[in-house]
């Protein structure tokens, strides 16, 4: 395992958003983070992110071969201040910067690194456009190139596919899974649409305060949890081999 | 009087008027790049305008300090104070601004009213920022303080950078993005109490956002803003300067208009560019 919350209880300062939380992650998992606005699952990334200690409990994450985690952070576009035009070489070299330490400048090694990851995410001919001019696509593959910068064993993406079209959207869930894959890497997604975490992930948190559930993904998303989750019906279908989920009765069907 | 004439009464009358505005113009322009990237315009003006508080409190009997001093421990003070208002999430970012800068100016008109009558002249001359007596030995000064905070913005480029483009994932990665923004604004705030003490604020605040503004509109890479950027503060105390004796205007303002007229070009080459 590389992540262990033991009955951690995460909040800030007086105000508790999660009690009692319990569960591991183990190596080369693909591990979804679920549940409604406002419910915690922030809380629970900083937590496992180490800038949020946990009120009480214990929240341990250790690297495979032991020592630190190394971690590849994804954050969500939007938090991204993009005044100054940085090209997507400039963003990508940022993962190194751990690496390299106080007053040192990037060597070709770690040029190299970044070539290596621009490739990867299949955005290597981006390398020298500027960052706030791409497509939100574009944008998040080389968010996730800079994660893989800093040759991370563990990926994590808080909401990848927030405000992307359909095709965007499926590319950039296949290109996760294809990291995943391919590379055994860890992952764990935060992510507020059901679908994308549903086809993809393998074990999943349903996080809110008064309900909390973690295990397989088949065994987790049901009709039942999600329905108390969001308080209104909600089914969960299987069609063509994908997991479809279904929600109220009545709405939106005119 | 002829061109040549004006040119040369500069360099021979006030050279320190020239080499310290166009030190403190340089200084500004780099530092307000990070200052409008970050967002961060209301606390240039908030810091300029407590530095004046500073320089103008050292005119009261009982801190009566060297004018440089008041400016700084006021300033610095202001930053450390600021950033723990900061973490709050109760009042907004820019209301605590918008309070210590109504603070600020107000306590500057009261401790004004009560500084000893026979100095207001020269505390209006001191707050307004007289470039054209700057003394060599407040150039020195002015140059060591640039020199030291500078060495810090330079060696550290990659973190700042870094914080300022994605504070988050640099946490992440181990920077205390608290640590690296407490330390981005006491430089700031060194740069701004020495810079406001020896040219004035209305020089100070121009120089923080007009040539980072001029540079961001033309430029397509980072470090082409900050080169540009750096250009037009050295370029306008000269012609600014030039400008005030040909047309007998007061300096600071002068000065900045050339720089406000740096910014309406690199609009215009934005919208041909555009087209």
């Amino acid at each position: 395992m590389i992540i262990t919350f033991k009955k951690a209880r995460l909040g800030y300062g007086r105000k508790v958003v999660l009690n009692d939380i319990s569960f591991t992650i183990e190596a080369g998992d693909y591990f979804g983070i679920v549940g409604p606005n406002g419910a915690g699952k922030t809380t629970m990334l900083r937590a496992i992110l180490g800038s949020l200690k946990p009120l009480g409990g214990t929240v341990e994450t250790e690297s495979p071969s032991g020592g630190p985690l190394r971690i590849g952070y994804v954050p969500q576009r939007d938090t991204i201040d993009d005044v100054l035009p940085y090209t997507v070489d400039e963003v990508v070299v940022m993962g190194r910067f751990r690496r390299l330490g106080l007053l040192r400048h990037p060597s070709h090694a770690d040029r190299d690194a970044v070539s290596r990851s621009l490739t990867h995410v299949k955005v290597e001919n981006l390398h020298a456009h500027t960052f706030k001019d791409l497509s939100g696509g574009q944008k998040q593959r080389v968010l996730i190139a800079r994660a893989l910068a800093s040759e991370p064993e563990a990926l994590i993406l808080d909401e990848p596919t927030n405000g992307m079209d359909l095709p965007s959207r499926l590319a950039i869930l296949d290109l996760i899974e294809d990291l995943h894959e391919e590379g055994g890497l860890t992952v764990i997604m935060v992510s507020h649409l059901l679908e994308d975490v549903a086809n993809y992930v393998r074990h999943l948190a349903i996080v809110e305060r008064e309900f909390f559930q973690v295990g397989p993904v088949e065994d987790v998303l049901t009709g039942p949890n999600l329905s108390r989750l969001y308080n209104m019906p909600v089914t969960v279908e299987r069609v063509h081999d994908r997991t479809i989920i279904l929600a109220g009765e009545g709405h939106g069907t005119r | 009087m002829e061109p040549g004439e004006i040119a040369s009464t500069i360099l021979r009358e006030f050279p320190y008027a020239l080499y310290g505005s166009i030190l403190v113009a340089v200084a500004c322009s780099y530092l307000g790049v990070y200052i409008v990237a970050r967002r961060v315009v209301f606390f240039g003006a908030v810091l300029t305008q407590v530095s004046v508080l500073g320089l103008a409190a050292t005119f009261l009997p009982f801190f009566a300090v060297p004018h440089t001093v008041g400016s700084l421990a006021f300033t610095l003070i202001c930053v450390v104070i600021l950033s723990q208002l900061f973490t709050g999430k109760k009042i907004p970012r820019d209301a605590v601004l918008g309070f210590v800068f109504v603070l600020s100016v107000a306590a500057r008109i009261l401790v004004m009213q009560k500084a000893p009558k026979v100095e207001a002249a020269e505390i209006e001359n001191l707050l307004r920022g007289d470039i054209l007596f700057v003394t060599p030995d407040l150039f020195w000064l002015m140059a060591g303080a640039f020199a030291v905070t500078a060495l810090p913005n330079i060696l550290f480029y990659k973190e700042f950078s870094f914080i300022t483009f994605d504070a988050e994932t640099a946490r992440t990665q181990g920077y205390s993005a608290r640590t690296w923004d407490i330390a981005f604004y006491l430089l700031a705030g060194v740069i701004i109490a020495f810079a406001t003490h020896m040219v004035g604020d209305l020089f100070v605040f121009g120089f923080l956002v007009i040539p980072p503004v001029a540079a961001l509109l033309v430029a397509k890479r980072v470090r082409t803003i900050f080169i540009i950027s750096v250009l037009i503060g050295v370029l306008c105390p000269p012609v600014g300067l030039y400008l005030a004796f040909l047309w007998d205007f007061p300096s600071s303002p002068s000065i900045v208009g050339v720089a406000v007229v740096f910014a309406g070009i690199a609009y215009l080459l934005r919208l041909v560019r555009k087209q």
